[in-house]
């Protein structure tokens, strides 16, 4: 049994640990989980709303990965790949849960009664009220905003984790900004936020 | 869209994409230029991303994280204790004329999912041959080719389906095909008693959903996850089916059952 060697000018790539783990070395996976678990609860958290539902759905992928290490085949970056079954992984989860798509309506309603005074907005609720918002989308919209906007990933990026063609990332990110928007659009007035919309705003209006 | 009429927030939302063709995103900027609900709405829309950037990723519990170690140290002695180099019985089909030509394999195991000895699997092919005889369709008879199969049969015993497993990712246009154009030639399983007990606990649990039997258990992927496809008769003389598909760690429904064909 190796272990991957310990230089720290020089460290191991994931793929190179990924082969490591092929080849039936015992610990180069469980780096491969250190180095990326933070990111997967992130991506996964974001994506399902639920700690729970998020540990199950980290702790799913990171198994699976572990499995079907030997069908990586090094087209796309191992975080890439990695991500790709997180993401499936959560995707399943809610669509296992029927997550049923809502009604224009529904959303507007679910604006009204949610929203709270602007400056009584802290940090945290601001969180509860994003995800509960981003459970009103359906999953692959979902998927699309948290890899894009909440993650910072870029579109082709996130094309790639998701398996669509970039075209197709934008508009599920299109139409999800379009749903939440009516909800979401009251802490555009917080002062650590107006600033950056109305900038953006400005930018795209003049084209 | 002249006049007094705005673009709704989808329209705006594909403009700031870039996702509109070129007419008509300038039609839009110029709508734009002059109405201000809209441009207010276009704010809106910018604002969603920065929310939903300003939300704050937090680092995994540690909680989860030891749950995860100890996840994979499992699955670590599950795959030192399976590791065996004696190949899988492969079963051989009757055809109609009394010669035994190989069963078709659809496609290569490319990783062993469920933890089993293959001493025992071979065993079980023999077994499991006899069962599936008696569920295929009559004109075709299976029966094992592997030659170490002597030993016995009290696991399948109380087993009334076929347990097969393959690499196959499963979608939903699968399942509009005849079935046993999958599991029919798909490698039988032998499962350790874990994993046996796990599958029999899962079709107890479509069993009491569906009030039907299933006969056939299949261990595949479904949409990229790791599932037990089933399949109950709905009507045996008209082949139509019931396919029920879960996952198999808690028998979770995958999907809503399915009528198919066997």
């Amino acid at each position: 049994m190796n272990s991957p060697p310990e230089t720290p000018s020089q460290p191991v790539s994931d793929a190179e640990l990924l082969m490591a783990h092929i080849n039936g070395d015992a610990h180069a996976f469980s780096e491969i989980v250190r180095r990326h678990r933070d990111r997967m609860w992130a991506v996964a958290l974001r994506t399902l709303g639920d700690p729970d539902e998020a540990a199950d759905a980290v702790q799913d992928a990171f198994v699976s990965a572990y499995r079907k290490a030997g069908s990586f085949r090094g087209e796309a970056a191992v975080t890439t790949w990695l991500h790709r079954i997180v993401v499936n992984a959560c995707l399943d989860r809610m669509r296992r849960k029927s997550v049923r798509p809502v009604a224009d309506d529904e959303l507007i309603e679910a604006a009204e009664r949610d929203t709270p005074l602007p400056d009584q907005t802290g940090e945290r609720e601001v969180s509860l009220e994003v995800s509960a918002a981003l459970k009103l989308l359906p999953p692959d919209q979902r998927a699309a905003l948290v890899l894009v906007d909440m993650m910072g990933y870029s579109v082709e990026d996130a094309a790639q984790v998701l398996d669509v063609p970039s075209g197709t990332v934008k508009s599920r990110c299109a139409r999800g900004r379009a749903k939440l928007a009516p909800i979401l659009a009251h802490l555009r007035n917080r002062s650590d936020l107006s600033r950056v919309s109305s900038a953006k705003g400005a930018e795209l209006r003049d084209g | 869209m002249t006049g007094d009429t705005h673009y709704d927030l989808e329209v705006l939302a594909e403009l700031a994409e870039g996702l509109l063709d070129a007419d008509t995103a300038r039609q839009v900027r110029e709508h734009l230029a002059v109405c201000d609900p809209c441009g207010e709405r276009l704010a809106d829309l910018a604002a969603v991303r920065e929310v939903l950037a300003a939300i704050p990723t937090p680092a995994m519990p540690m909680g989860v994280a030891l749950r995860i170690d100890k996840a994979l140290e499992a699955e670590r002695a599950g795959v030192a204790v399976m590791s065996s180099p004696e190949p899988p019985a492969r079963l051989g089909v009757v055809a109609d004329d009394g010669t035994v030509v190989p069963a078709r394999t659809r496609r290569r195991r490319t990783a062993r999912r469920w933890a089993m000895p293959a001493a025992a699997a071979a065993a079980a092919a023999a077994v499991m041959g006899g069962v599936t005889l008696s569920t295929l369709n009559n004109s075709a008879t299976v029966v094992a080719a592997s030659p170490s199969a002597s030993a016995s049969a009290q696991s399948q015993a109380a087993r009334a389906y076929d347990l097969t497993e393959s690499d196959h990712n499963f979608s939903d246009g699968d399942l509009k095909e005849p079935l046993n154009e999958y599991l029919g030639p798909a490698k039988i399983t032998q499962p350790v008693a874990e994993t046996e007990n796990q599958v029999s606990k899962c079709v107890d649990a479509v069993e009491n959903r569906s009030k039907l039997k299933p006969f056939a258990v299949h261990q595949a992927l479904y949409n990229g996850s790791e599932a037990l496809i089933m399949a109950s008769w709905r009507n045996e003389a008209a082949k139509q089916i019931r396919i029920d598909i879960v996952e198999p760690f808690h028998c979770k429904p995958l999907r809503k059952a399915a009528v198919g064909r066997w």
